[in-house]
């Protein structure tokens, strides 16, 4: 009987908003869909979208990259361990439950037990309820990116949460393989309500009638989402009508959709670097800094970025990009070949070498092209590269065991800052700490590792970033690695729908603010 | 008959049993699930612990024992990515597919009878010699060449049909399983450019088929006999010639399904048609290792049946041929 | 030597080719191809398959009958800078050695089968043939691409580029001698009770004897007709598997990868990665088939039907 109601609503809420002139329909067309409705169950860019755009973080990012409150109002440091947050008074979940304080702590207990958050939130104590609509977030050391980590507490409706589902399971429970009640259910306090989902073929969102930001100039009253895996019929989907957003743009594809009238794309810079790292345990050839630097200096990051980018990626030499504490201004791209042969040369490797190499080819854009490119590149040098290519599901497997001598990796950072590029890239691989654990080159120096977690607990910003730009530069005096470049993040919609200023560097379209006329 | 049936119901679970050996074997050598589903920041002790709880972790044979024993009650096991039991996730996907083949196979029919018997009737008209070449001009097309084709011109050219997906859907039985696209505009729209692509692999061969069994009927007895009688044309090759190139037509007919079945991997690739065929290369991706199984089980049932049902029905068409000798 | 051309030239099979246009042209053409993929090192203007004198920066300029085309490229460039009209040679000697090397290995293990199971017949024939009925029952490319996600993951990075070919030799090889197999054996099955193969075991040769000398060249008209047919169809299954990214790396792309990586591009109005290496392929299949057909109508073999 209950289901015949909800199916009853729904469809007599679906006809409402069909039938009143002014609603507005949005149809989204990306890569892929969010995996699961439990946005506690994977960190990733595809979970924190959905997480942005049926839930609200405490504080989120702009453009600017500066925070914005969302279900925190304010907040003010009480001491260098704690930091106290006022939340908005009269949010409503998608329930109708109220969201107090109690919602925040037992979000944040939540997210201790999923496997993918423990590490993010680690520096933390925990959460202390000062009231109804004050908490207090104590961290273990002093901790420069308090901030930075809120826009990552995006609170559940913990009342909806509770108590066991039919199966006798737990409603809370975090599971990746298998049913859970918040796989298939949400509640949250953001702009959308998941009405419909069929996994990897449509999701439906509802605009949220109780939305607590009236303010939001956003007026789409649904949303449907598409995954469309393959770029050139996302493309093509925009083009023919079948969807009006879609994200990310093939580079090929720029020059079609800035021709077409009717359709407009909008880039921005993202944070996410690509490198090339080179393993200098499995190849004794890498362990003389003439070879490493003569490889940086044979590939012509810029000519990547121009002929397969088509322009939409930021040239880079160092790891973060800039407007982040650690960029140095100086630590300049090279490509330079005579420069690399002269290098190769003078270390003695005149006749050069043969390497392997592997890349995945459905993580990054166009990273399997990347990849040959590079291969060209070093050929010039006399390295002959074999290169093999592999889905992402397979690739990571073969990176964590090293087994080819030069390596892809992309790393965005989740904490928008440079220090936990060098954490994860660059540290001495240590399995105990997790440090370094997406070091494949086998890079190690002390100075590097010290400075780093010296960084970590650093509130003096000017003192931390010099920190970092010296980290910077130490990695580029020792070509540590291969930079490429800092992947743009790519969108394009039809003329009518405000894409731009919903849009930021994190590759979070606040689909809640957009505005369609 | 019936110890037909039985042995080939042993064969084919002989035959699903060396398939699931096989997924078996190659299960670790093709990726981690795991990796697919947790973040980056995840530490490899955290993954090893998930994999020791799904059990990937356990000897082969322990696994596969175990694999047999939730096989034998019809548990497959759960598909990594879609958190659901595989054997939902690919019936959920089924429709979409058989849609796909369905709609080709009307093509095929409305195309070949007549093209074949009118060739057949008029070897040397123009039709006709058009007709012959144009068909092996079709066997040497690569389908994924002909989808890319018509996506070209159709899609981004004409912009006349859609070039992807199955458009606008209907819920035939009302429970969410069976969505049609053969009952809207749209969902006709959509079916169009796959299935003429999914069909332009096997029509030459039925053109083919149906002319050269036409042509040795008109030159058998009967027919002379016939035309001697002075029976009209029209009758005499309607009802007594084309019903006898029927029956090797229904044959080959069951086997060509399965080749079908086969394509739709690369035409659903290309339209990126929610079936079966692109479900299963995306679960190469992910290395979604209990749906690949699952898959390779129930199309080597399907092809199974479907053969049987051939066979059991040439049989019966034609009962000069002994079933238990099959040809 | 002089006798057996002479001997050709008054065949019944030289006479019917020469009154037929369309065996000539497609034969004509046929050994074009063979000739190109023969000596495209030789021909090609540039070496697609070296990495070091391929240049990113020329990617994608236009055939050179365009307006932004240069007769560097005659075909224009793909999307890795590689010279199309080299890459396309190259990758028609990958076809031409996957189809013939992928053949060679079909035929020999069906015409073993077959023979064997003709000849023996009983308990060996029924083993054989089930084993060949099963396999037959799934489509060829559904067993190509399950053995080769198989072959991908056994081998490492270091010799993946030197073992792509035989491995799709072997992949498509073993997707497909169920064919030959069952059509030896049926003509094997018409021969074995004729008068010379009685004849051959009354003087006392040893079995393996009559299948080959005498049995195996009775059954070769079917196996001539069959090859040229599974010719063209091997060149498509590795044009499909590397369409699907199972077949070759991306560094030795065959007109397969061509039109894959074309595909990506066909929005954006680069058509000549697709087109190009599409019509090639259509074509070389093409004239195969066309002289299969010609072969089938002239020899006129039984064959099995299914």
């Amino acid at each position: 009987m209950k289901k015949f109601v909800v199916v009853g609503l729904t469809l007599f809420m679906v006809l409402a908003v069909g039938f009143s002139a002014n609603a507005k329909t949005l149809k989204v067309g990306l890569d892929a869909d969010p995996v699961s409705l439990d946005i506690q169950v994977q960190l990733s860019g595809g979970m924190l979208q959905l997480s942005h755009w049926s839930f609200d973080p405490l504080v989120r990012w702009t453009q600017e990259m500066t925070f914005e409150p969302r279900l925190a109002t304010k907040w003010e440091r009480m001491d260098d361990l704690t930091m106290r947050f006022y939340l908005r008074k009269g949010v409503k979940f998608h329930s109708g439950n109220p969201f107090t304080a109690k919602d925040v702590k037992w979000t944040f207990d939540r997210m201790r037990k999923s496997i993918d958050y423990k590490g993010l939130i680690e520096p933390f104590v925990g959460i202390d309820v000062v009231d109804d609509h004050t908490i207090d977030i104590k961290t273990k050391k002093p901790y420069a990116l308090l901030l930075n980590m809120a826009t990552y507490f995006f609170p559940m409706d913990s009342v909806f949460y509770t108590g066991t589902d039919e199966t006798g399971q737990p409603k809370d429970a975090i599971v990746k393989i298998g049913p859970s009640f918040a796989l298939n259910n949400s509640s949250g306090t953001g702009p959308y309500v998941v009405t419909s989902r069929e996994q990897g073929v449509k999701m439906v969102f509802d605009r949220f009638k109780d939305y607590w930001d009236t303010k939001s100039p956003g007026n789409v009253d649904q949303i449907i989402l598409t995954p469309i895996k393959e770029d050139a019929t996302r493309v093509a989907a925009l083009l023919s009508g079948d969807v009006d957003f879609i994200s990310p743009v093939p580079p090929q594809d720029f020059k079609r959709i800035e021709k077409d009238a009717n359709v407009k794309l909008e880039t921005i810079n993202g944070g996410r670097i690509i490198t090339f790292q080179m393993n200098s345990e499995r190849r004794p050839e890498f362990k003389d800094l003439k070879v490493r630097q003569a490889m940086v200096y044979a590939v012509n990051n810029a000519g990547i970025v121009k002929k397969l980018m088509k322009g939409t990626a930021t040239v880079a030499g160092q790891q973060g990009p800039e407007g982040y504490a650690g960029y140095k201004a100086s630590l300049k791209p090279r490509y330079n070949l005579k420069k690399a042969k002269s290098l190769m040369k003078e270390a003695g490797y005149a006749n050069g070498f043969e390497c392997t190499m592997i890349a995945p080819n459905n993580r990054y854009v166009k990273d399997e092209k990347i990849a040959e490119a590079v291969v060209q590149m070093l050929a010039k040098i006399n390295i002959k590269v074999n290169l093999k290519t592999m889905p992402k599901a397979q690739y990571w497997d073969e990176f964590d065991a090293k087994v080819a001598d030069i390596q892809m990796i992309g790393w965005h950072s989740d904490t928008e800052d440079s220090g936990n590029f060098s954490e994860f890239l660059a540290m001495c691989p240590n399995k105990e700490t997790g440090h370094g654990q997406y070091n494949s080159g086998m890079y190690c120096n002390k100075t590097v590792d010290e400075l780093t977690m010296a960084a970590q607990s650093e509130t003096d910003l000017a003192k931390r970033a010099a920190m970092l730009q010296k980290i910077e530069q130490i990695l580029y005096d020792d070509a540590a690695f291969i930079p490429l470049h800092w992947q743009n993040i790519s969108y394009a919609g039809k003329n009518n729908v405000g894409i731009a200023p919903v849009i930021n560097a994190m590759n979070f379209p606040y689909l809640g603010d957009i505005v369609v006329k | 008959m019936f110890a037909f049936i039985v042995r080939r119901i042993t064969q084919a679970i002989f035959v699903m049993l060396i398939i699931s050996l096989i997924g078996f074997a190659i299960k670790n050598k093709i990726g981690d699930p795991v990796r697919d589903l947790v973040g980056e920041r995840v530490t490899p002790a955290e993954r090893a612990e998930i994999r020791d709880r799904l059990g990937l972790n356990d000897p082969f044979a322990k696994q596969y024992v175990r694999f047999l024993k939730n096989a034998a009650h019809g548990d497959l096991g759960l598909s990594f990515f879609y958190k659901k039991p595989a054997l939902e996730v690919i019936l959920s996907k089924a429709p979409a597919t058989m849609e796909l083949v369905l709609g080709a196979g009307l093509i095929i029919m409305l195309v070949s009878l007549p093209l074949g018997v009118y060739t057949a009737l008029r070897p040397r008209s123009f039709l006709s010699r058009f007709t012959m070449g144009f068909s092996t001009l079709g066997v040497s097309m690569p389908v994924f060449l002909t989808a890319i084709m018509l996506i070209y011109i159709f899609g981004v050219q004409l912009h006349w049909l859609p070039s992807y997906g199955r458009g606008e859907t209907v819920d035939l039985f009302g429970n969410g399983w069976w969505q049609s696209g053969f009952f809207t505009l749209d969902g006709l729209k959509h079916l169009i450019l796959p299935c003429v692509s999914l069909a332009s692999i096997t029509l030459p061969l039925f053109i083919r088929l149906i002319r050269s069994e036409m042509m040795e009927v008109l030159e058998s007895e009967y027919i002379k006999f016939a035309w001697a009688k002075g029976l009209p044309p029209m009758r005499i090759w309607m009802v007594h010639a084309f019903k006898n190139t029927l029956l090797p037509v229904v044959t080959v007919f069951g086997v060509q399904i399965g080749i079908m079945f086969a394509f739709t991997i690369l035409t659903e690739t290309v339209f990126q048609w929610q079936g079966m065929g692109y479900m299963f290369l995306e679960a190469v991706e992910r290395s979604d290792i209990s749906l690949l199984i699952t898959y390779l089980i129930v199309v080597g049932s399907l092809f199974v049946i479907v053969n049987t049902v051939v066979d059991i029905l040439y049989g019966l068409i034609n009962p000069t041929v002994r079933i238990a000798g099959r040809k | 030597m002089k006798n057996s051309i002479k001997r050709f030239k008054e065949s019944y099979l030289f006479y019917s080719f020469k009154r037929d246009k369309t065996a000539m042209a497609s034969f004509v053409i046929l050994v074009i191809f063979l000739l190109l993929s023969l000596a495209a090192p030789l021909i090609s203007p540039y070496n697609p398959y070296d990495a070091k004198t391929t240049d990113l920066m020329n990617a994608e300029i236009p055939p050179a009958f365009m307006a932004e085309g240069t007769s560097e490229f005659l075909l224009g460039t793909d999307n890795m800078g590689r010279d199309l009209l080299s890459t396309m040679f190259y990758g028609l000697r990958i076809s031409v050695l996957i189809g013939l090397g992928a053949v060679f290995l079909q035929a020999t293990i069906g015409i073993m089968v077959g023979l064997t199971a003709g000849y023996m017949g009983g308990k060996v024939d029924a083993v054989l043939m089930r084993i060949a009925d099963i396999q037959f029952s799934f489509p060829y490319l559904m067993v190509a691409i399950f053995i080769s996600a198989i072959f991908q993951l056994m081998f490492g990075i270091g010799s993946f580029e030197q073992l792509s070919v035989p491995l799709l030799v072997v992949i498509i090889g073993l997707a497909e001698w169920p064919v030959y197999a069952r059509t030896i054996r049926a003509s094997v099955m018409g021969e074995k009770n004729k008068e010379y193969v009685e004849a051959a075991r009354v003087i006392g040769l040893s079995r393996p004897v009559i299948m080959f000398r005498h049995v195996l060249p009775n059954t070769l008209t079917s196996v001539m007709v069959i090859s040229t047919i599974q010719v063209a169809n091997a060149v498509m299954s590795e044009a499909a598997l590397s369409f699907l990214g199972l077949g070759m790396p991306v560094t030795m792309p065959s007109l397969g990868s061509l039109i894959k990586s074309g595909f990506e591009y066909i929005f954006s109005g680069v058509w000549w990665i697709t087109i190009f290496p599409g019509i090639f392929l259509i074509l070389f299949v093409l004239v195969i088939n066309l002289l299969g057909d010609w072969l089938r109508d002239v020899l006129n073999p039984k064959l099995y039907k299914g």
